[in-house]
């Protein structure tokens, strides 16, 4: 009897002659989430096994599993041959101690000797035999005993669906670039995007002296969190201090921030086109704050020459997105009080719906080119 | 790199590091144990707890239970030596003093916090007003951590003992002990310090009680420290205790006075203009806090540190206000906005004149270049 980790794909499954390309790349990605943990896996018609692994760590690898885009459930089982006494065995072991069950059996095997309503009630019968608290409920059971018997002469035997995170295959959609500020937005816009199968780069913007380590760490521990979902992550960081004390100087304090949008989408631009990204992604939400309004977006997105800019967060209220900040294991991350660098230098009444030919005009008063160069020369990248 | 940190913590000594390295090498027995080895090192901590309460108290009438820090001793002399009644401590306190009070209070004796003067030295006046005859324990800070401000524990303790002489009377001497000249007067009941404060190692403190004191352990186990705080004494950490406290009270009247000129220099060469005075003049000279307006503390330590001059500030960079700003600097009447820019420049006794100086000047051009940038 061999403990496994059966594996169900999600929309995969829906794939014509390009499956195979699919199916590999979601195999490498959980090759690359147990990475350092002893496993095999071997795809089996239509699904995966995860085999000889320890048993201590079982707990370990269905949590990384879970977080593997493209993954529709997981049990965890045992593989026995195909005998009618090692599959009781393997019964008895993923059964709940106490409740109402029923038996529920595949036979891909038509050579087994009995069919799948027989082994059902078999096994149904030795089990109530075996736990005198257990007993039958066919319409409303309490758990499903599951057995497949498979045409390789061997038996699944399992309990528990776990619910995994769908999706498709990471890297199978291209490449985008986040912009991640710490807060709770931005890595749920990541999460989100990262579902549809995009390989996600992130770029912070900092302005130390005015921020500090915590909030520079803040963000590498939420890169951290989303490359548990995306297979590893490219982080770069960009100073923008100077382009803030310059808008500072120079430049209306109600445009403060809309000013400095721009050039924070002016240089994930340039770092997406030299990094292979093929689109920018942000946490935006219409409305949320002053800088969010569809004006503020007219006003960053126009700096952009020809990438898209996805917002996946648009539609969202902010309790639609706490929810999924909580699910995705960022809220807690994401709460730490620690500035960004928007609230450095907030102005007391920002403007809420800047006009173009206004902000191009306060913009002006600003050498913009140098200011990108000299930010740029900032680049820290690091990988995760 | 200037150090003017050093009431968070200071640089080591490098002979405590020799004397610890011989008892984490050579000597690195069970003080408890009953051969020679570690029964001679019984004896030799015996002697070191002598050494560093002598420096401050009566050896006859005072002892001394080692911790593993500062707050420890602080949890100690406030959970079992204030079991009944109320408690009085005021708005002032460390965190160590501040949250085990408040936690006191969650277990169901009355927490009472007295208000403080602007240098944050308590309001005496009000603190003897909550004293009453339910008052079991009164703990008030001997050197304020924040201003440097210096509370007259001794004079204060009689006070209290006037009013109420079964009320236990302890002092928070973490930024005192080895440091200000001074000797324990009998109204004082418990003493704490802290051994990194003064060129020894983190990782250990200590609690000074009245011999005749009577507290149950916060500690339970082998019987350690007669059987007040249990668990395998920390030897190469006691020793440096006892040497780093040696050698400051070797010279402590002289440090006193040298860091005195060292902190007189420093405000004497800040622009007038950028700095505003906390800290009283007739407080700690190891700190000297002084608040530069309109602008951020911390923004102001990032850019000294970048320029090689590592300073403490009263307010961390963070957008949640009751994090923002330092309770104690608030409790001194210093409105939000001033709050922003404290920023404290602590001594030890190692630091010079030209550190002063020179710190004194990088101070001068970092806040008003940032001023400068704010406006």
């Amino acid at each position: 009897m061999e403990k496994v980790i059966i594996i169900r794909y999600a929309e995969i499954h829906l794939k014509g002659k390009n499956r195979g390309y699919f199916e590999r790349a979601f195999a490498a990605n959980m090759e690359k989430s147990l990475k350092g943990i002893r496993h095999e896996i071997r795809r089996q018609s239509g699904r995966y096994l995860v085999e000889k692994f320890d048993d201590g760590e079982v707990d370990k690898i269905v949590k990384k599993l879970t977080k593997v885009f493209g993954m529709h459930s997981l049990s965890v089982g045992y593989q026995v041959n195909s005998d009618m006494d090692e599959i009781f065995a393997a019964a008895c072991e993923v059964s709940d101690k106490f409740g109402s069950f029923k038996v529920e059996t595949h036979r891909a095997d038509k050579k087994f000797p009995l069919k799948s309503p027989q082994i059902s009630a078999a096994i149904g019968g030795r089990l109530l035999d075996y736990n005198k608290n257990l007993k039958v409920d066919v319409h409303e059971p309490e758990f499903v005993i599951n057995i497949d018997v498979r045409e390789n002469g061997k038996t699944l035997v399992f309990n528990k669906f776990i619910k995994c995170a769908d999706g498709m295959p990471v890297g199978t959609a291209g490449r985008g670039l986040l912009l991640l500020s710490g807060g709770i937005d931005s890595p749920v816009a990541g999460h989100m995007i990262a579902k549809r199968g995009m390989k996600v780069d992130c770029l912070h913007f900092h302005s130390y002296p005015y921020t500090n380590m915590q909030a520079r760490q803040k963000v590498i521990d939420l890169a951290q969190i989303l490359s548990e979902y995306t297979c590893g992550i490219r982080l770069s960081i960009i100073s923008v201090k100077e382009i803030q004390e310059e808008i500072h100087k120079h430049c209306n304090g109600a445009y403060m921030v809309t000013i400095l949008r721009r050039f924070m989408m002016r240089l994930a631009e340039r770092l997406a086109k030299k990094d292979g990204d093929q689109c920018i992604i942000t946490g935006e939400s219409l409305g949320q704050v002053a800088s969010q309004t569809i004006e503020g977006m007219t006003s960053s997105n126009s700096v952009i020459e020809s990438l898209p800019v996805l917002r996946p967060l648009c539609g969202f209220d902010k309790n639609e997105i706490i929810e999924r900040s909580r699910a995705m294991g960022a809220y807690d991350v994401s709460i730490r009080p620690y500035e960004d660098c928007c609230t450095v230098f907030l102005p007391d009444y920002p403007i809420i719906k800047p006009k173009l030919e206004d902000v191009i005009a306060e913009e002006a008063k600003l050498d913009i080119e140098r200011l990108l160069d000299s930010a740029f020369a900032t680049l820290e990248v690091k990988e995760y | 790199m200037i150090y003017l940190d050093n009431a968070a913590t200071t640089k080591p000594d490098e002979s405590c590091l020799e004397v610890a390295a011989q008892y984490l090498k050579e000597k690195f027995f069970n003080p408890s144990a009953l051969y020679a080895e570690g029964y001679n090192l019984h004896i030799e901590l015996e002697e070191a707890r002598k050494s560093i309460l002598s420096n401050i108290a009566d050896e006859d009438e005072y002892e001394l239970i080692v911790t593993s820090c500062g707050t420890e001793a602080d949890n100690q002399a406030i959970f079992c030596g204030g079991r009944r009644g109320n408690i009085v401590t005021t708005a002032g306190e460390h965190a160590a003093v501040y949250a085990t009070v408040l936690e006191a209070g969650r277990r169901g004796v009355e927490a009472r916090f007295a208000p403080l003067k602007a240098d944050g030295s308590v309001d005496v006046e009000e603190l003897l007003k909550l004293v009453d005859d339910k008052t079991s324990l009164v703990s008030l800070i001997h050197v304020n951590n924040e201003t440097g401000a210096i509370n007259d524990i001794n004079a204060i303790a009689a006070a209290v003992k006037a009013k109420n002489p079964r009320a236990l009377f302890h002092s928070d001497g973490v930024q005192a002990y080895a440091k200000i000249p001074f000797r324990l007067s009998k109204d004082i009941d418990m003493y704490s310090l802290s051994a990194h404060k003064f060129g020894a190692c983190k990782g250990t403190g200590a609690l000074i009680k009245r011999k005749k004191l009577v507290i149950s352990p916060y500690i339970w186990g082998g019987g350690q420290e007669r059987g007040l705080r249990s668990g395998t004494e920390n030897v190469f950490g006691i020793k440096m205790l006892e040497l780093a406290a040696k050698k400051s009270y070797a010279g402590i009247a002289e440090n006193y006075k040298k860091i005195r000129a060292v902190n007189n220099k420093l405000w004497e060469l800040l622009d007038k203009d950028l700095f505003r005075k906390l800290s009283p003049e007739n407080g700690s000279p190891y700190i000297l806090t002084v608040i530069a307006e309109g602008v951020r503390g911390e923004t102001i330590l990032h850019m000294c540190d970048d320029e090689g001059l590592i300073i403490g500030t009263g307010s961390a960079c963070s957008s949640n206000s009751a994090k923002r700003y330092s309770r104690v600097i608030l409790a001194c009447g210093v409105e939000n906005s001033l709050a922003d820019g404290v920023l404290r420049l602590s001594f030890c006794r190692n630091t010079t004149l030209e550190e002063a100086t020179q710190a004194a000047s990088i101070l001068n051009r970092i806040v008003r270049a940032d001023r400068e940038m704010m406006k």
